[in-house]
């Protein structure tokens, strides 16, 4: 008998804590929920940074005029506060910024700035600091490993991952069209150097139709590709891949443009990706027959959860119009910053990393945002959707190539 | 390949000549190292750039206007700032964390006005078609940047030799304090040698877009670096000096690139410390008379 009343106070105890915990933990809610953040206000690797940075703040902002972000841990909707420093594009002022945001803010939620270069610095921090990093565009394949739990890539496909299509293009469409000898150049850094790795291990796979007849790494400083043009021309290829970052993208194309060379085909990165400051640097005619990745930006996914890309785009310009950054690939990126954040509070059960950990990877593959499927692999890499591969027509005009299921036109190489 | 990579490399380093040379007239005459240069450089940049799009106007006609706009800032901006520094003990120091300074606040507020984003002119501004050169292709902007930079080249060893001012820029140029007991007013001529070199680096900055691809605010620290490989390599203080450093940088990274393009960025740190191993004035630079 004493048992059995020993029973049913438990249970009553446990019915009570049940009935009063949701109105414990809002009560001890915080008034805000910290989010640290690294941006590059100048600097080389600015004109990718601020627009993840923009965007995710007007996210924050949008966030907070519509009562702030529902939080599940504590039932309620709370405020967000975006701690955002300026590493100036320097990766040892972004080391200790991030050491600033986890031990001086102690922010609630990390994300660490855009691109692999940056990235690079905060991925040993936050592991160090049992940090769940949110890491929006750094790509590198060396960021992502099974022992290491804090950290997931939320917008672009990891780089080992990202270039399949292209390699699948090359070997077959491509290789029908002719393309047989390739020149492979590629700016010397994380993101683009997993790129060429990648794409080079794919092309010497045995009874590969294409060969790599070029084969160079240059600093991603490079301004100036005259030379370096002028040495591929000499080794014949059929196809230029151009592996670099914006500024690279633009030296080489308008370089290409003005030296009177031409191939039959050339692949680079960027004009899918910042669509609008190549378009208005290179030119419709410089970008005419180039292959790319196509993105979000020439691509029509309805997202299930957050604004669409012509949304998405209005409100940025609307909000930043004539502040010189563009509109393109990074903004969308921290967009999904921010979409991701938002879910992964509305999912975890308290603010701990572990919990937020198992919040982000709650969202794999249930997640469909303006870039399509929110997918991660077991060390945190996103391999998501990925990148189609378009080709520009002579009036500035994207359109895919390949994959067959999703293409929209058919690929053709210049004369040269 | 290697005939193309030197043909390139002196039109490159015709380019970086320029760059160079108002850097180095401005220590030459007042021993003040002006870190804001590659800063000044990307102001003339981003003119070009506002000039063209806006009002449709040709880096031709950029040109001047950069030249006598940057000139006339660059007389006021000389006895807000040098005249001062000059009293310091130590200038050539101060001198290097004031321009810091400014260059910092520079970039910073370019940044905020003109945004992050690179940006460019169209190559056929400055002609169509690629340059034929002993059977190598060139581009034809290059080749244009590249003679204008050789025309101010010209320019400043005409007004340096065979002006009265470039005389008096020269004596000042050998001893200050034996210019000031002479007679000669130091800071008028001074002046002048400041605003000539924002004038030259503003130049350099119009033809920018059409040598670097696109600028951004960003730009200016790695033109600095550039810039002072080439004028210590050709000799502190030695215009014509910088020329050869020009030529040297111009080659050398374009050899580089040919044979080790993976390692083309560090030229310029090899530049300066193999000068400052083996011949530490420079190429040109002359002996110094200790006793």
């Amino acid at each position: 008998m004493a048992a059995l009343r020993k029973w049913w106070l438990g249970l009553a105890a446990i019915a009570l804590v049940g009935m009063f915990a949701p109105r414990a933990r809002a009560g001890d809610a915080p008034a805000e929920i910290k989010i640290g953040h690294l941006h590059a206000g100048s600097g080389p690797y600015a004109s990718i940074s601020m627009p993840v940075y923009l965007s995710l703040k007007l996210w924050v902002e949008q966030q907070n005029a519509a009562g702030g972000a529902f939080v599940k841990a504590y039932g309620k909707k709370i405020p967000l506060k975006l701690i955002s420093y300026d590493d100036q594009s320097n990766p040892g002022t972004a080391a200790t910024l991030t050491n600033q945001l986890i031990t001086q803010d102690k922010v609630d939620l990390l994300i660490c700035d855009s691109g692999s270069v940056l990235t690079a610095v905060s991925v040993p921090i936050a592991r160090e600091h049992k940090m769940f990093l949110f890491d929006p565009t750094g790509t590198g394949a060396a960021f992502f490993s099974k022992d290491n739990p804090y950290i997931a890539l939320l917008a672009d496909p990891v780089s080992t991952v990202w270039p399949r299509y292209l390699w699948e293009f090359l070997k077959s469409d491509a290789a029908k069209l002719g393309v047989k000898r390739v020149a492979l150049l590629y700016s010397t850094n994380d993101f683009t150097g997993t790129q060429a790795n990648s794409v080079r291990a794919a092309l010497k796979e045995a009874g590969s139709p294409v060969e790599i007849v070029f084969d160079q790494g240059v600093p991603t400083s490079t301004s100036n590709y005259s030379v370096l043009i002028d040495n591929i021309a000499a080794t014949n290829p059929d196809m230029v891949l151009e592996l670099g970052y914006v500024g690279n993208d633009i030296a080489f194309l308008r370089n290409l443009q003005e030296s009177g060379q031409k191939f039959k085909g050339v692949f680079t990165l960027y004009p899918g990706i910042e669509t609008n400051v190549l378009m208005k640097n290179v030119g419709a005619q410089g970008l005419a027959g180039v292959f790319t990745y196509v993105t979000a930006l020439g691509l029509t996914l309805k997202p299930e959860v957050g604004l669409t890309v012509e949304e998405l785009r209005a409100a940025f310009e609307k909000a930043y119009g004539e502040g010189g950054v563009e509109f393109g690939w990074n903004a969308i990126a921290g967009h999904v910053t921010g979409l991701v954040i938002g879910e992964t509070l509305a999912h975890a059960d308290s603010l701990s990393q572990p919990d937020l950990h198992r919040a982000v990877f709650g969202l794999s593959g249930k997640l469909k945002t303006l870039v399509g499927t929110f997918e991660l692999r077991d060390d945190g890499a996103q391999i998501g959707e990925l990148t189609p591969i378009g080709q520009f027509d002579a009036q500035g005009k994207l359109g895919v190539v390949y994959p067959p299921d999703v293409a929209t036109t058919k690929p053709h190489l210049n004369t040269p | 390949m290697l005939l193309h990579a030197l043909l390139g490399g002196v039109i490159y380093g015709c380019y970086f000549a320029l760059i160079g040379l108002g850097l180095n007239l401005v220590f030459g005459v007042m021993r003040i190292v002006n870190l804001a240069h590659g800063d000044v450089l990307m102001l003339g940049a981003f003119a070009a750039f506002f000039l063209f799009h806006l009002f449709g106007l040709s880096p031709f006609i950029t040109a001047p206007i950069v030249l006598a706009g940057f000139f006339l800032l660059g007389l006021p901006f000389y006895y807000l700032v040098v005249p001062r520094l000059a009293l310091a003990k130590d200038a050539e120091m101060l001198s290097l964390i004031l321009f810091f300074g400014i260059q910092q606040i520079i970039e910073a507020l370019a940044a905020i006005a003109f945004g992050s984003s690179e940006r460019s002119i169209p190559g056929r501004v400055l002609g169509v078609g690629p340059f034929h050169l002993f059977g190598q292709v060139l581009s034809r902007a290059w080749v244009i940047a590249a003679a204008i930079a050789a025309a101010a080249v010209i320019a400043l060893y005409l007004y340096l030799y065979h002006t009265r001012s470039g005389l008096l820029t020269r004596a000042v140029m050998a001893s200050r304090e034996e210019a000031l007991a002479s007679g000669i007013d130091i800071h008028r001529i001074s002046a002048r040698a400041f605003a000539i070199g924002l004038a030259l680096a503003g130049l350099a900055g119009v033809f920018a877009p059409f040598m670097l691809g696109s600028v951004t605010p960003a730009m200016g620290v790695t033109i600095n670096l550039s810039a002072f490989a080439v004028i210590i390599v050709g000799s502190l203080g030695n215009p014509l000096g910088t020329v050869l450093g020009g030529l040297i940088y111009g080659v050398g990274l374009l050899l580089m690139q040919t044979y080790f393009s993976a390692w083309a960025d560090i030229l310029p740190n090899l530049l300066l410390i193999a000068v400052l191993l083996l011949r530490p004035t420079g190429l040109l630079g002359r002996r110094v008379r200790l006793a």
